[in-house]
């Protein structure tokens, strides 16, 4: 599905030296590191916006390495949630289809089935500075769904919830995952890991230190990160 | 905070006051020595008339022509980094710091029937000398920057996660452009549009080179203080002021309206 070979990336001073790991189809696949261990620049890199120095992109077969950001069907939800904040939550969400020419009858009625799905169909008519932060997660998270994209990007997507919300939405992305949506997730919180992957790896200084199934990890860590894994 | 007055902020306030009332003091003169009566026979001039109405269009036209050149360079400046971008920013002011009638000699160098650009224009039918045409690239040269400035600077205050959320969500550049940075960065740019386009309305330097006929009303005024003194001058600046004022309220007032941040 996803196959990341040989990634070097260098943002600034920072650099990541050739990186690879491949996410299966279906799988739900973690980088799990601290803040400033790189792994928020990897993800950027398979969306396109970070540039890559070398080192190829595979999804679904094919090199994206060098195509577009907009060519790349991967799902990207940013940590800031990047909504528009100049258009209401139903926009935000009929903006991926408006680009690929589906027509408005046919936008509206995926926009309010996704939205049904996703429990924010009260919110559509609003703009996006007016929403709790659960549903300004969720509308993030439906205007990325509704793209149906091959691998859905998640950048730290929980760390700004509070402990409730955060269960909320934990409990949503393991309905996704269930429905068969490929995950690579992001995070620096260790404790969201364990119940939802199926294989993590652990990056530091942006390298790969340790990969496998959390049970795998949490029996054998390399380092300290890996020995707080809940499984 | 405390609002109790002291010796500093009373001190701030006469200064202050000073500069408003500097401001304020010609315009009040300016309306107390004009007749009732020569501002209702000047508004039946309708050389005045005629002039007033060919500087407004001729100041909307230099606007909106060159807003479709300085937009995208605008966003290009706040978008990129690249070898001799100061050198461009610096272009662009140029227009500010220079004498205005330098500016005038200087683009008539170049727009002259009998310059290069000139005689290839002329050849198609357009002149730049002593016509509106001349009249609009001399009010662009001068009030670039005020739209330059406002649009880069907007451009630069979007987000730029916005739009690469755009792209990655399957919008192309244009699109992105389009959808997403221009509408977050109109408000700065209409209000770089309105400053460009008072700043071309109440141009006279540069003008007055490239087209001193057909007259514009800064150049009216001028023509007519020259050949008949304060009298004949005053109530042509008074009612240019009031209309440029109304004009420049009822712009504030519509675009406040349509393009108001929700």
């Amino acid at each position: 599905m996803l196959y990341v070979k040989n990634l070097n990336l260098q943002a600034g001073d920072f650099k990541v030296p050739d990186t690879s790991f491949d996410v299966k189809k279906g799988e739900y696949y973690f980088l799990l590191g601290e803040s400033g261990s790189g792994k928020s620049l990897i993800l950027e890199a398979i969306a396109g916006i970070q540039k890559i120095k070398s080192g190829e992109v595979w999804v679904n077969n094919l090199n994206i390495t060098h195509l577009p950001m907009h060519q790349r069907r991967v799902g990207l939800v940013f940590q800031s949630l990047a909504l528009f904040p100049h258009l209401t939550v139903m926009d935000n969400m009929a903006f991926p289809l408006q680009r690929r020419g589906i027509k408005w009858p046919q936008v509206e009625k995926e926009v309010v089935q996704m939205a049904q799905r996703l429990s924010i169909a009260h919110v559509l008519k609003r703009k996006p500075g007016t929403l709790s932060g659960g549903e300004h997660q969720r509308v993030a998270l439906a205007r990325t769904l509704i793209m149906k994209p091959d691998m859905l990007l998640l950048d730290e997507p929980l760390s700004s919830l509070d402990i409730l919300l955060k269960e909320e939405m934990v409990e949503l992305l393991r309905e996704l995952h269930q429905q068969g949506q490929t995950i690579l997730h992001v995070t620096h919180d260790y404790r969201v890991v364990g119940s939802l992957a199926n294989r993590i790896s652990i990056i530091q200084k942006g390298l790969v230190l340790q990969t496998g199934t959390p049970q795998e990890i949490a029996s054998n860590p390399k380092c300290k990160l890996a020995s707080r894994l809940v499984v | 905070m405390n609002h109790r007055l002291n010796r500093f902020s009373i001190l701030f306030m006469l200064a202050g006051g000073l500069v408003l009332l500097f401001v304020i003091a010609p315009l009040v003169g300016l309306f107390l020595q004009t007749s009732g009566v020569s501002i209702v026979k000047t508004l039946h001039d309708h050389e005045v008339t005629h002039s007033i109405l060919l500087t407004l269009t001729t100041a909307m036209g230099a606007t909106l022509i060159f807003s479709l050149g300085i937009i995208p360079l605008a966003w290009l400046m706040a978008h990129h980094q690249f070898r001799g971008k100061r050198i461009i920013h610096g272009l662009i002011d140029l227009p500010v710091v220079i004498p205005h009638t330098a500016a005038g000699i200087a683009l008539l160098s170049v727009f002259s029937d009998h310059s290069l650009l000139g005689s290839g224009a002329s050849f198609l039918g357009l002149s730049f000398v002593g016509t509106s045409a001349g009249i609009v690239i001399a009010m662009a040269f001068v009030s670039l920057p005020f739209l330059f400035n406002a649009a880069r600077d907007s451009f630069e205050s979007v987000d730029k996660r916005l739009e690469h959320a755009a792209m990655n969500l399957g919008a192309s550049q244009m699109q992105t452009f389009f959808r997403v940075s221009l509408p977050l960065a109109k408000n700065g740019i209409i209000s770089g549009m309105i400053m460009m386009f008072a700043r071309g309305m109440s141009e006279f330097g540069a003008v007055v080179i490239i087209a001193y006929y057909p007259m514009i009303t800064p150049v009216m005024i001028f023509d007519r203080f020259a050949s008949f003194g304060l009298e004949a001058s005053r109530p042509i600046a008074l009612i240019f002021i009031v209309i440029a004022l109304a004009v420049f309220v009822l712009i504030r007032l519509i675009t406040r309206k349509s393009f108001a941040v929700r």
